[in-house]
């Protein structure tokens, strides 16, 4: 795998606020990554910076071995970003067609319409469409370059099921071909699903940089659910939890240590039913970690 | 040439063919309101002196309309939605687009003036030699540049609305004060040293001017280049001081 991103000791602030503090990173062809981080943790500087919009302060960063922001480094680089791109007066295959004479070696966009199934609305107008729909326009539009590193920002806000899971097959296909992947998104699930390496930034920091597995390993949570008489407090003290929250008789627990907590449930076990254990999620883990930082 | 090709492909659809907005306001409205007050509501023969002075007039008040209401609502609608951060993300950058918007407002402006001398021609007879009509269009070009640096100001503006509110308030007081509505004269006298200020009254003396051979006063033409500079330095130092506070393109 090659190299597409390094960044060494990068730093970046906005006056006397430090927003990224000395952060090393390393992105590869066909990684898919999910970078998530509260909001002001600093993924949108870093992103600015990987585009080449804003200059780090300190630190190395070559994005293609490239100066972040140059014109080979933009030919390579293809962005879906929040924007609804909903045109007045223009049509999907207008856009397109205009998209493509951006860059010198496109996809057509009578490809994309095909490949990725906008053929029923090409011709009608962008304010005419969906949500959904425009942000497979986006979608499209990010594609268009024929890209060797995506950054996909929110990518399937407003897209129903169908359009999702077709979303995700077409991301593990560009992967197939090489591609490098970056996604930033509030609903991570998805990451959880997708992604082979998460980022995690808090206060301008990797709090954790590797797999979704690594990091569960790491932390260690898990989440034990039953329904019980019991009020929620009586195992609020038990060891190893770390949060209990409970409703209508379904209580959960939250443990950083699975055995002693479950040693510690023996006593009520008579009055428990339905016991579940599982793995946290990684919104849990995300909760729990940044709930962490600001105590 | 061929990313330029296509913006102007792109942008002559939405900015025109397919922009209800300004053949309404920019063209109709400018057109009817001359038949109205040079054909309809006269008694009597109307001097030519007027015919051409209020053709002059709805051409400025037409790029004006352009200038402020127009291009602005579509420079804020392409940041909006996101076309402005997509384009400057590829290697061409947003000059294309820029250039784009530019050249079609000018051709805007030429349309105006086509169908308003095209009216002026056949309903009331106007003359003017070739000279005159270059003359006329040059002058309304060069002289939609103060407007439409104040269009690019009230780009600016975040919201929507506001800047409907903004463009409002700048547009119609402007228009009436510096007389393209109705005479000057008309107006209390307090307020006509003000109105003789506004880059509109300017440019209109001076259309009004070459229409009717009259004589060009240096005042106007220095009123033109003024606020052409004023604007200008406004413009380049807002833009750079919005650069700088910006939080870049990406909100992730």
């Amino acid at each position: 795998m090659t190299t597409i991103i390094q960044a060494k000791q990068l730093s970046f602030s906005y006056g006397k606020h430090q927003v990224l503090d000395k952060l090393d990173l390393t992105i590869k062809t066909g990684e898919i990554i999910g970078l998530i981080g509260e909001n002001g943790a600093g993924k949108t500087t870093l992103l600015n910076l990987l585009l080449g919009v804003r200059t780090a302060d300190s630190g190395e960063l070559t994005v293609f071995d490239q100066t972040p922001g140059s014109a080979l480094a933009k030919q390579k680089i293809g962005s879906m970003l929040q924007g609804d791109m909903a045109i007045r007066g223009v049509t999907v295959t207008e856009l397109l067609t205009m998209a493509a004479t951006n860059y010198p070696a496109p996809l057509s966009a009578a490809t994309l319409i095909t490949t990725l199934d906008l053929t029923a609305f090409a011709q009608q107008q962008l304010t005419a469409l969906s949500g959904g729909q425009l942000r497979r326009v986006t979608f499209a539009l990010a594609l268009i370059s024929n890209p060797d590193l995506l950054f996909l920002d929110e990518p399937t806000v407003g897209m129903d099921t169908n359009a999702q899971q077709a979303f995700w097959q077409r991301i593990q296909v560009l992967k197939a071909q090489g591609k490098a992947v970056i996604i930033t998104s509030h609903y991570l699930p998805e990451i959880e699903q997708v992604a082979d390496r998460i980022l995690l930034l808090q206060d301008g920091r990797f709090a954790f940089q590797g797999t979704f597995a690594t990091l569960q390993q790491r932390y260690q949570q898990v989440v034990i659910t039953f329904q019980t008489a019991l009020p929620g407090s009586t195992f609020d003290h038990l060891a190893g939890v770390t949060a209990v929250t409970g409703r209508h008789q379904t209580i959960k627990i939250s443990s950083e240590d699975r055995d002693a907590t479950l040693q510690a449930l023996v006593p009520y076990l008579a009055q428990l039913q339905q016991v579940t254990i599982n793995r946290e999620s990684l919104s849990e883990i995300f909760v729990q970690l940044t709930k962490g930082a600001k105590a | 040439m061929n990313t330029l090709m296509a913006q102007l492909k792109f942008d002559g659809r939405r900015l025109i063919l397919r922009n209800f907005s300004f053949q309404f306001f920019s063209i109709l409205m400018p057109a009817g309101f001359y038949l109205l007050f040079t054909k309809v509501m006269v008694s009597g023969a109307v001097p030519m002196r007027f015919n051409l002075q209020y053709m002059a007039s709805m051409i400025v008040y037409s790029g004006t309309i352009n200038a402020l209401f127009g291009i602005p609502q579509i420079l804020m609608h392409d940041r909006e939605q996101g076309l402005l951060q997509w384009l400057q993300l590829t290697p061409t950058g947003v000059k294309t687009y820029y250039l784009s918007i530019g050249l079609w407002s000018m051709v805007m402006n030429a349309l105006a003036i086509v169908v308003l001398g095209g009216l002026a021609v056949v309903f009331n007879q106007v003359s003017l030699t070739v000279g005159q009509w270059a003359t006329i269009v040059g002058i309304a070009l060069i002289g939609q540049l103060p407007t439409m640096l104040i269009g690019v100001l009230v780009s600016f503006i975040n919201r929507a609305e506001t800047l409907s509110v903004v463009s409002n308030l700048i547009t119609f007081p402007m228009a009436i004060i510096s007389g393209l509505w109705w005479p000057m004269a008309m107006l209390p006298s307090w307020l006509q040293p003000i109105g003789k200020l506004m880059p509109t009254y300017f440019v209109n003396n001076w259309l009004g001017a070459v229409a009717t051979h009259a004589t060009l006063n240096a005042t106007t033409v220095i009123g033109v280049v003024g606020w052409i500079g004023l604007l200008t330095i406004i413009v380049v130092g807002g833009t750079r001081q919005l650069l700088k506070r910006g939080d870049g393109v990406v909100k992730a």
